[in-house]
């Protein structure tokens, strides 16, 4: 953007000065915006002061987190925490499996490169479809279908495992790097054989890094479909929070902050793996 | 005036950096430090504005003991000593003013440097820093669209911005095409000329070293091998430096 | 396991369990082929997907059986009762304000606590891992418990929501944030701090220039993510939308629902769209 004039003289200092870009009108309508959105924001959240037993909740979730119930924590029955926790990992495990696996029709028939435009746009306003409505609010219309069971938690997150995996899935179809397909042309394969050598090698690490990283999402997401019934362990923890048991509250929280932790660790590595080859 | 007496430097990990340097160096003078990779030319120089703490031995800048700085004395005393680093060390996103500006930040108050509010005279300082290495053209253009040796100048401009006595430059050059790599070294002469800055650059372009210095430091292995004034270089000397291996000739 | 500068190389695990194959080429030359891990990949991923099925009580003929269920909801869910509207507007405007709010109030304070973590820019490690340690526990927590928390802390309604999405957004900005001043070029800041300047001064002169537009856009992300969380942070007491999605599935009201649901489509598409073609310009 040099839009100082082009004369033969050499500019003096004082006319670069004057040449500089003025933009403080795009800054104060930049600011002025925000400020506008925030005001309006904050009319509708006011701090009211602690509920009425605000603060002894507050003592007790402290108490419980330094002081979890250990008997809970280490109880090998359907009740106890690392049950719970299977169960929830479990949960995650078949439904990121599964929406993965629905995903890639899906993310073929979005992707413009592959079909006709029209059609691109439609799957993919279903995909924007699957991915706004909150996971919670598919749990609860899956339970009338399926009762109040884990099982119910994994159709709920193969359903919406597939809205952002697709998205992922698609810019990984759209990154693909043309040239080799030309290369196996020229060397005279057939299409089957395009697709084998030259496009799965290259979507396959993209495609499995996506599913681990969904799948990271997707136990934290289990660890809350409880809440409305869907397995995992949500409903445990969310009895113990209304009956105010902290110590117990402190059980369960602790256990799942260790699992997401240890979770998080092995994807990012296994993902780290697959991208440097 | 740059003092060295006896001065060593031991890093944690054992190596020698400098070996009991003795050196003075005065006002205005065009200084080549030549010598082999990891020979300590980047240790010298750094030692000089304190990047680089020395282990032994006293070093004096101006009268001042560069060694009992410490906080805002040791900033104010980095402001009179520009540093040009071999890679620019540019905000590549920033417009070539914007990153001349930035060296005048450590003078400003707390607000002024967190909204980036620059008063009229501060920019009309940074287009003449810019008009002096020839590039005032360019004041608005993003650094990464410049080339290399535009690059250097902004970098060389932001320095000359701060009014520095001395500029310490650390291989200036080596990340340039030889066209651009003399017209950045006339910069720095005339610079040294005109403004009577002291100029000390790290080089490994021997042919560079002899025509723009006035004096050449050789060190080899943390030592100083060869101090005298560039007519004096011979090639028994250089070889010296380069320990006896061959030393590079112009057109390399 | 650390690289030490041992000079005898260990083999991992694996390839001492199952070693190489030594293929011999005709000139008499040789070369260790590593065993496939795929074998072993596969065994791990068949015995967790039996494991789970076992656990969450799979059964896929559940879903054959009373799959018309779903269909019968879902038809409802796509005849929107209009009528039922103007009670979306004012919980929809709660939910919108919560997580702008939100996501302003995370991402100013996730600014430091990012660059704190940052070990190019803070040399100390002690602080650097105590920092990562709690950015690391406050993203474990699932934000629904965090809201459930406010909400009896704080009482009921959009203030406890607020902090909810704060606490989120701060832990998921600061975590992105802090890789990407990992990666920024430290040149600049080696610059001034030669030229005088304090580690605050060069930090914000020379790194923030080339963090903002990430930051900006990491906070846009933010906020089009935090937009979808906090729809359902009603559904244990923290205003928003999430009590009237409560109220209409307790009621069986798909037709309200549905209108709920639509509207939020919208309001997301038109927030995502307009957070898109900022970020566009952004880099």
């Amino acid at each position: 953007m040099e839009n100082q004039k082009k004369s033969d003289r050499p500019m003096t200092i004082q006319e670069a000065y004057e040449a500089r870009p003025r933009l403080w009108w795009l800054y104060t309508l930049v600011v002025l915006i925000v400020a506008a959105l925030l005001g309006w924001s904050g009319s509708a959240v006011v701090f009211k002061g602690f509920a009425t037993k605000g603060v002894e909740v507050a003592k007790g979730v402290w108490n419980g987190l330094t002081h979890p119930d250990t008997a809970l924590l280490f109880n090998l029955t359907t009740d106890g925490v690392p049950y719970q926790l299977m169960q929830t990992v479990a949960i995650a495990v078949l439904g990121t499996l599964i929406g993965g696996i629905l995903a890639i029709p899906f993310s073929f028939l979005a992707s413009d490169k592959i079909v006709p435009g029209w059609v691109a746009f439609l799957f993919r306003a279903f995909i924007l479809l699957i991915r706004t409505i909150p996971s919670l609010v598919w749990a609860l219309v899956w339970i009338r279908v399926t009762g109040p069971n884990a099982f119910c938690g994994v159709v709920t997150q193969s359903i919406c495992s597939i809205g952002m995996i697709s998205k992922m899935y698609i810019t990984a179809i759209e990154d693909v790097d043309t040239r080799i397909l030309e290369s196996l042309d020229a060397s005279g394969c057939t299409a089957f054989q395009k697709i084998r050598y030259g496009l799965l090698p290259q979507i396959i690490p993209n495609f499995i890094s996506t599913v681990i990283y969904r799948f990271d999402i997707n136990v934290k997401d289990a660890t809350t479909l409880g809440i409305v019934g869907a397995g995992g362990i949500g409903a445990a923890l969310i009895q113990c929070i209304n009956s105010s048991r902290w110590s117990m509250v402190g059980a369960y929280l602790c256990g799942m902050v260790v699992l997401m932790l240890l979770i998080e660790w092995f994807s990012t590595k296994i993902r780290k793996r697959l991208t440097r080859g | 005036m740059i003092e060295f007496q006896h001065v060593s430097k031991t890093y944690p990990n054992g190596v020698k950096g400098l070996k009991d340097v003795n050196l003075s160096i005065g006002q205005g003078e065009f200084v080549a430090i030549i010598g082999l990779s990891g020979a300590g030319k980047s240790t010298l120089i750094r030692t000089i504005n304190r990047m680089i703490d020395i282990t032994e031995g006293t070093l004096t800048v101006d009268g001042v003991d560069v060694m009992s700085l410490r906080g805002k004395a040791l900033r104010r005393f980095r402001r009179k000593i520009g540093m040009i680093f071999q890679s620019f060390n540019l905000i590549t996103r920033s417009t070539a003013l914007k990153n001349v500006l930035t060296s005048q930040v450590p003078d400003m108050n707390f607000f002024r440097v967190l909204l980036g509010i620059f008063t009229k005279e501060q920019k009309l300082r940074a287009l003449e820093a810019l008009d002096k290495v020839g590039i005032l053209d360019k004041a608005y253009t993003r650094c990464d669209q410049l080339s290399g040796g535009q690059q250097q100048r902004v970098a060389l401009a932001r320095t000359l911005n701060q009014n520095p006595t001395i500029i310490l430059a650390d291989e200036p050059v080596a990340a340039l095409d030889p066209v651009t790599a003399h017209q950045v070294m006339s910069d720095f002469k005339r610079i040294n000329e005109e403004m009577n800055i002291s100029v000390l650059i790290n080089i490994h372009h021997v042919d560079l070293a002899l025509k723009y210095a006035t004096r050449v430091i050789g060190i080899r292995a943390g030592e100083i091998v060869y101090d005298g004034p560039t007519a004096n270089v011979t090639q028994e000397i250089l070889d010296s430096i380069y320990n006896g291996a061959s030393v590079p000739q112009a057109g390399e | 396991m650390k690289k030490k500068a041992s000079a005898e190389y260990r083999a991992p695990l694996f390839d001492r369990i199952f070693p190489p194959k030594t293929i011999t080429l005709p000139n008499g030359h040789t070369v260790q082929q590593p065993r496939s891990r795929q074998p072993l990949i596969w065994i791990c991923v068949v015995a967790a997907v039996w494991a789970s099925v076992l656990l969450t009580g799979f059964d896929i003929s559940i879903l054959i059986k009373r799959g018309h269920q779903f269909t019968v909801i879902l038809e409802q869910l796509f005849q929107p009762d209009w009528s039922f509207m103007p009670k979306v507007i004012s919980p929809l405007f709660d939910t919108i304000k919560m997580s702008i709010l939100g996501s302003v109030l995370g991402a100013t304070l996730a600014l430091p606590f990012a660059v704190v973590s940052s070990t190019n820019v803070n040399r100390s490690g002690v602080t650097v891992a105590l920092c990562r340690f709690l950015l690391n526990l406050v993203r474990t927590l699932p934000t629904l418990v965090i809201a459930k928390f406010a909400a009896l802390i704080f009482g009921l309604g959009t203030f406890a929501g607020t902090m909810a999405i704060t606490v989120f957004t701060f832990g998921v900005v600061a975590k992105m944030l802090y890789e990407a001043i990992e990666t920024i070029d430290m040149g600049a800041f080696e610059a001034m701090e030669s030229a005088g300047g304090s580690k605050f001064q060069s930090f914000w002169s020379a790194c923030m220039p080339q963090i903002l537009p990430t930051y900006l856009s990491y906070c846009l992300y933010s906020l089009e993510m935090n937009i979808r969380a906090a729809a359902i942070l009603g559904y244990v007491g923290a205003g928003g939308l999430g009590i009237i999605i409560n109220e209409r599935v307790g009621w069986r009201d798909y037709h309200g629902l549905g209108t709920l649901l639509l509207t939020l489509f919208i309001v997301v598409l038109v927030i995502e769209n307009t957070s898109e073609y900022l970020r566009k310009k952004l880099s």
